[in-house]
């Protein structure tokens, strides 16, 4: 399962039709939503957008590295703000694409973290 | 006491150095009057020793004379005449000297004169006629009547000596007292006037150092401060004449700095706003192009690929279509808020009923979200104003989309219009997060948008500068009260159609203007 999680209904749209339908998808429009999935479900992996509504990404994220039920759960984020890279990683993202990006790109990083 | 406060410093010195002298010359005079008084006192002694000394000698020549007519009356022998010759030859000099030193004081001087002339009456009328007779019969000059006479003269002459003598001796007693008593008044002169010299002196340099000294002091003080780029608080105005006019130009140097330390203070403010402005516009334009790009680029690079069936094709053009309509849409906004602000933007001058307006974007914007409660209150059924009814429409838009997008956990959204004053006003009340007070000056500032993007609320920062050029270009007003955390109400306020005039009035002018 693939957790994608971003405010843009056709950047979600955009990541669920790059990854095709090797995974199934559950979608948050923002990092309320992306958490109350991630209580119930542990993904394969999260893609995540940082500038999100009520909870941001970077938050949301270090909600997931402080949760040891989460442990090892890769995630890889992308954003606008291509500068936020370094700040990404240090907040324990294991990838980081900056948007637009390559739909190859993408997918080469979810594959990497998640095996084909 | 203004006048002597404020007088210059040369005439103050010059009054200071005049007076010093004037201490100094009468201290001087004291000084020398003192010390005459006794040179004239020790020299009045003097005089007087002389005088007893003359006295004594005339005394003693009159004792010789006595004492040689009485030897020759008793002996006959001429041997003891001797004295008396001798005494006789030295008077008239004696006597003379003895004038001359008792003249300076007038009654000595007529007591001497007397004195002489009994002298010389007692030699001439007496003894010089007895010694004649007695050569011859000094029996004749040892008579009881001469020697009674010459005992009356002598006594005369004695009596006369005492009373000079004693008169010279008081004398040279006050003289020496006096004299004593000047020496000691100059030495008190001396002390007196030189401790008041010294005080004086003291009280000038204490005068120049507390209105000179002092005042320049705190003026090099202060301007070490402002040097050092302290804030100057100004010096309190003292001291005479010129160094006065000091602490007040320094003062007004001072103020003057702050003024320009102000200024460029406020400029560098404006210039940091601006830049900082200038950083957000790109990192939100760049934001705002990229998510649609995004979209596109990568819909584009899928549709590339082939493999798709054509209901996917489908929905993947209309997708790029939306974004690319997005991206135009935010360029119109762009340069329709350009355009409004530079004067540019024509605007559609209709008869335009704001309560169906109102009732409309309500209706729409309900729809768009589920978590917020939109709620109309019209006062009145119709609320005419003249105006463009898309631009009007896209501000009460922008405004019901801000009330939900700043209230992200859901809530109340109250629209409420009414005739106010000739005017109609609608104002939009959320329950939202509100806008902080340091951000509220910057609100209708272009692209500015706080820290919603960092929130992830959307937006390109340009919908309430828009709204708000497009309300003022209707001669209308645009405002807001907020609270942090307590929610938002937008105001604006456009003229009335219906108090004005006729509305097919109003409307005919406005498209003829």
């Amino acid at each position: 399962m693939v957790l994608v999680c971003d405010d843009e209904d056709s950047l979600r749209e955009l990541i669920r039709a790059v990854l095709g339908d090797r995974f199934e998808f559950v979608e948050a429009k923002d990092g309320d939503e992306a958490l109350e999935v991630l209580a119930r479900r542990v993904p394969a992996v999260v893609v995540l957008d940082l500038m999100l509504p009520r909870t941001s990404g970077v938050d949301v994220l270090a909600a997931v590295r402080a949760d040891p039920r989460l442990e090892g759960l890769p995630v890889v984020v992308v954003s606008a703000w291509s500068h936020l890279e370094r700040e990404a990683l240090d907040a324990g993202a294991d990838r980081f694409v900056a948007k637009p990006f390559d739909p190859d790109e993408l997918v080469a990083a979810v594959d990497d973290l998640v095996g084909r | 006491m203004r006048r002597w406060r404020s007088s210059s410093l040369t005439v103050r010195t010059t009054i200071a150095s005049v007076t010093l002298g004037i201490v100094v010359a009468a201290v001087a005079v004291g000084l020398l009057s003192a010390v005459f008084a006794a040179r004239a006192a020790a020299h009045r002694e003097v005089r007087a020793q002389d005088l007893t000394s003359a006295t004594l000698d005339v005394q003693g020549l009159v004792v010789d004379l006595e004492t040689g007519l009485r030897g020759l009356a008793i002996t006959g022998d001429t041997r003891f005449l001797e004295p008396w010759v001798k005494a006789r030859a030295a008077l008239p000099s004696h006597l003379q000297s003895f004038k001359r030193l008792a003249a300076t004081e007038p009654r000595q001087a007529s007591r001497a004169r007397e004195l002489a002339g009994l002298i010389t009456a007692y030699i001439e009328d007496y003894s010089a006629p007895l010694v004649a007779i007695a050569r011859d019969q000094p029996a004749a000059a040892s008579t009881p009547v001469a020697t009674a006479e010459g005992k009356r003269r002598i006594d005369a002459i004695r009596s006369r000596f005492t009373t000079i003598l004693g008169q010279e001796q008081s004398l040279a007693d006050r003289s020496a007292a006096d004299a004593d008593r000047q020496s000691r008044r100059a030495v008190i002169v001396a002390i007196v006037g030189l401790t008041a010299l010294s005080a004086i002196v003291v009280l000038f340099a204490i005068y120049i150092a507390r209105s000179i000294a002092r005042p320049v002091r705190q003026v090099a003080g202060e301007a070490q401060r402002l040097a050092a780029g302290d804030v100057i608080v100004g010096l309190t105005e003292m001291g005479p004449g010129e160094v006065g006019e000091l602490t007040r130009a320094f003062n007004s140097m001072a103020r003057q700095l702050e003024a320009r330390r102000r200024e460029l203070e406020a400029q560098n403010e404006q210039l940091r706003d601006s830049e900082h402005a200038k950083s957000e516009l790109v990192s939100i334009v760049s934001h705002e192009l990229r998510t649609p790009l995004t979209s596109m680029l990568g819909f584009t690079s899928l549709l590339t690929r082939g493999d798709l069936d054509e209901e996917a094709r489908q929905r993947y053009l209309e997708i790029i279509a939306g974004q690319g309509q997005r991206l135009a849409t935010l360029l119109d906004d762009f340069l329709s808020v350009q355009q409004l602000e530079d004067g540019r933007l024509e605007l559609r001058n209709d008869q335009v009923e704001l309560a169906a307006l109102l009732r409309q974007q309500t209706e729409l914007y309900s729809a768009h979200s589920e978590a917020h409660e939109i709620a109309l209150e019209l006062e009145d059924a119709s609320l005419p104003v003249v105006g463009d009814e898309g631009r009007l429409a896209q501000v009460v838009g922008n405004l019901l989309s801000n009330a939900i997008k700043y209230s992200p956990d859901g809530g109340r959204v109250t629209v409420v219009a009414e005739h106010v004053d000739g005017h109609v006003l609608v104002r939009v009340h959320d329950e939202g997060i509100g806008i902080p007070d340091k951000e509220q000056a910057r609100v209708f500032t272009k692209f500015f948008r706080g820290d919603a993007a960092a929130r992830g609320i959307a937006g390109s920062g340009l919908g309430l500068a828009f709204a708000r050029a497009v309300v003022e270009a209707h001669g209308g007003r645009m405002d807001f009260t907020s609270a942090e955390g307590q929610g938002t109400t937008f105001e604006i306020e456009l003229p009335d159609a219906s108090a004005a005039q006729s509305p097919a009035q109003a409307g005919s002018e406005r498209s003829n203007a």
